[in-house]
């Protein structure tokens, strides 16, 4: 669907991702180590999703997994996956993990994806009703954006809810309605 | 404003639900005499001193709040009922007793308004804040359990713990369904949008510069 | 009114005469709680507002005629919350078009949704963004790109509309037995049962046909 205006979705597409160079590409300065402003063919590459992604479907690269999704991340994701610092790795691991998938040859990707997400919102994100803010406050820096977003998504609203549960004036009337209105709406 | 709740954390505030239970109808005793009342939401009356008389919990604020009436709680604000539906919460790990869809609401309300309406009104305000904790908590454990699934029943949960859990657990089945079925989704939307392309022969324009 | 019983919300209606309000606050609460637009409620708005008008007059009768002025109160407060319910539907609807302003006049099936005001008010929308997009950016790029629906002439979709995420989880209730299909044609056939009263989180657009028709109702 069209997320064409999403702010997450652009800063995803931003994220850089290895590729290998099938043909060679001219006029383009897209390779910092190399001497021209060219490409060859088999040159490894650092590029921006959004440009990976069109590159791939034009049959032109091919994508490989980027450092985020290593294999040292995955050993501690088996490990304790609640503790692992997935913000400092990317902080949209799942969501720019989604849209690799379709691009790389790797399968296990997606079941990575799906278990570290279980594994932490079990241990992590189950707790944030009842929870003191005090405890949260430690492995919040630790959350990527999704996560991040749901705690804070609990977190609002269990204010919201205390502040109603001690009470006070609830709608207040707009000055401007106590007059009657002429016309018809 | 009118509609104005953030969209984007809770599609209703608390006000809001409290809002909509106060139209459920609740019994209170007048102590004077009035006409019938021809709402929009519907006729009420007439009111006749002590003769009990049903009508819209916001009604029944307005006029104790005026000195016009008393309450007669409802029958499942009591202590007895409460202590019996308080141990039955506790025993149970995945179950909800029935309690009024409002009663959270409808407790609050009356605490506020009509504390001298219910009898032992302090033990009866305790054992309902003691429910909605028991609740609460089994809310949250329950939270845990969930998987890729479409449908979630959630029976007997009421309508201001809905509201409560609805901003997470909405992202929360979002997420899992999302991962659960990442490959399926991911193909279609490559495939619908866009076919693999030749190189075409657009004006060359300068990359961004990084 | 409503159902008299302890557990009873004032939404199950067995009765045969629904009052007004009570349907304007399951249209209110619907339109709130879904992701896209529901189709307008053109006659029960019309009576709604018929009836407002009406109580505005008679309060302001009763005033001048010294009525009570607790009498006169309640009524008010009954106008309120009407009009409130009103207010607050019409200014959902108006959040949903400006949100997904393309997206509205896209199809005859989402126009057919919206009131004649509210074509009105998201064609004008729609216009003034597009030329405000044409004038500060499109009409500067090369000419393949300047449409504001799609990102070049290639594309073979709308990629620039945003849409309305039907995937959404919404809670919902049933109000009689109701049996659905959890996926997509040719998908897996499973199903979920729905007895009057359950609760359930479940995809939106699982239950859309059944909200429209009025089997469901969104809390």
């Amino acid at each position: 669907m069209a997320n064409y205006y999403d702010i997450d979705d652009i800063l995803i597409e931003e994220e850089f991702v290895p590729v290998l160079f099938h043909k060679p590409a001219n006029g383009v300065t897209i390779d910092p180590s190399a001497e021209t402003n060219c490409v060859e063919q088999g040159a490894k590459v650092e590029l921006p999703f959004w440009l990976a992604h069109e590159l791939h479907l034009r049959q032109a690269v091919s994508v490989t997994l980027p450092a985020c999704f290593d294999q040292k991340t995955r050993l501690e994701i088996q490990a304790d996956a609640a503790c692992v610092d997935l913000r400092s790795r990317c902080p949209y691991f799942y969501e720019f993990g989604c849209k690799l998938q379709p691009l790389v040859t790797d399968r296990t990707l997606g079941i990575l994806l799906s278990t570290a997400f279980k594994l932490r919102y079990k241990e992590r994100l189950t707790k944030v009703y009842t929870a003191a803010h005090i405890t949260a406050s430690k492995f919040l820096p630790l959350l990527t954006k999704e996560e991040t977003n749901l705690y804070e998504a609990a977190h609002l609203s269990m204010t919201a809810f205390k502040k109603w549960r001690t009470g006070g004036p609830r709608f207040q009337r707009a000055s401007i309605l106590g007059r009657k209105r002429k016309e018809s709406y | 404003m009118a509609g104005q709740t953030d969209p984007h954390i809770s599609l209703f505030s608390p006000q809001e639900v409290e809002f909509m239970a106060e139209d459920e109808l609740v019994q209170i005793v007048p102590n004077m005499n009035m006409e019938p009342l021809n709402f929009i939401s519907g006729d009420f009356g007439r009111f006749v001193p002590q003769i009990p008389i049903e009508v819209p919990l916001w009604l029944a604020v307005a006029l104790k709040r005026r000195g016009k009436c008393t309450f007669r709680p409802p029958g499942w604000l009591s202590v007895d009922n409460l202590t019996q539906i308080l141990e039955a919460e506790r025993e149970s790990q995945s179950t909800f007793q029935a309690l009024p869809f409002s009663y959270v609401e409808i407790a609050r309300l009356l605490f506020d308004h009509a504390r001298d309406d219910i009898p032992d009104m302090y033990m009866v305000r305790s054992l309902v804040e003691d429910i909605r904790d028991v609740r609460l908590h089994k809310l949250e454990t329950n939270l845990g359990s969930f998987q890729g699934t479409s449908a979630v029943k959630i029976s007997n949960v009421s309508a201001m713990e809905v509201n409560l859990v609805r901003p997470f657990v909405r992202r929360a089945l979002e997420a899992f369904y999302k991962h659960d079925k990442p490959e399926a989704d991911a193909d279609r939307d490559t495939r619908s949008s866009r076919q693999p392309r030749e190189a075409n022969n657009e004006p060359r324009r300068p990359l961004r510069q990084r | 009114m409503a159902s008299n019983s302890d557990l009873g919300s004032a939404d199950f209606e067995t009765l045969a005469s629904t009052s007004d309000v009570e349907l304007l606050k399951r249209a209110w609460r619907n339109e709130k709680a879904a992701p896209e637009i529901l189709p307008y409620e053109a006659a029960l708005i019309e009576r709604a507002k018929g009836q407002i008008e009406l109580v505005e007059e008679n309060i302001e009768d009763y005033v001048e005629n010294g009525i009570d002025p607790l009498v006169v109160s309640l009524y008010q407060m009954d106008l309120d919350r009407t009009q409130f319910l009103l207010r607050s539907y019409l200014r959902v609807r108006l959040l949903k078009i400006e949100k997904f302003m393309f997206h509205n006049l896209k199809s005859e099936e989402a126009e057919s949704r919206l009131s004649e005001q509210e074509k009105v008010f998201a064609k004008s929308c729609a216009d003034d963004l597009a030329k405000h997009f044409e004038e500060s950016v499109l009409l500067k790029l090369p000419e393949n790109y300047q449409s504001v629906l799609k990102q070049s002439l290639i594309s073979e979709v709308d990629d620039m509309v945003p849409q309305p995420h039907l995937d959404t989880f919404v809670v919902c209730r049933s109000k009689n037995f109701v049996s659905l299909n959890l996926y997509e044609e040719g998908e897996s056939p499973e199903t979920v049962e729905m007895e009057r009263g359950d609760l359930y989180f479940i995809r939106y657009k699982i239950v859309k046909g059944a909200i429209e028709s009025g089997k469901i109702d969104l809390i």
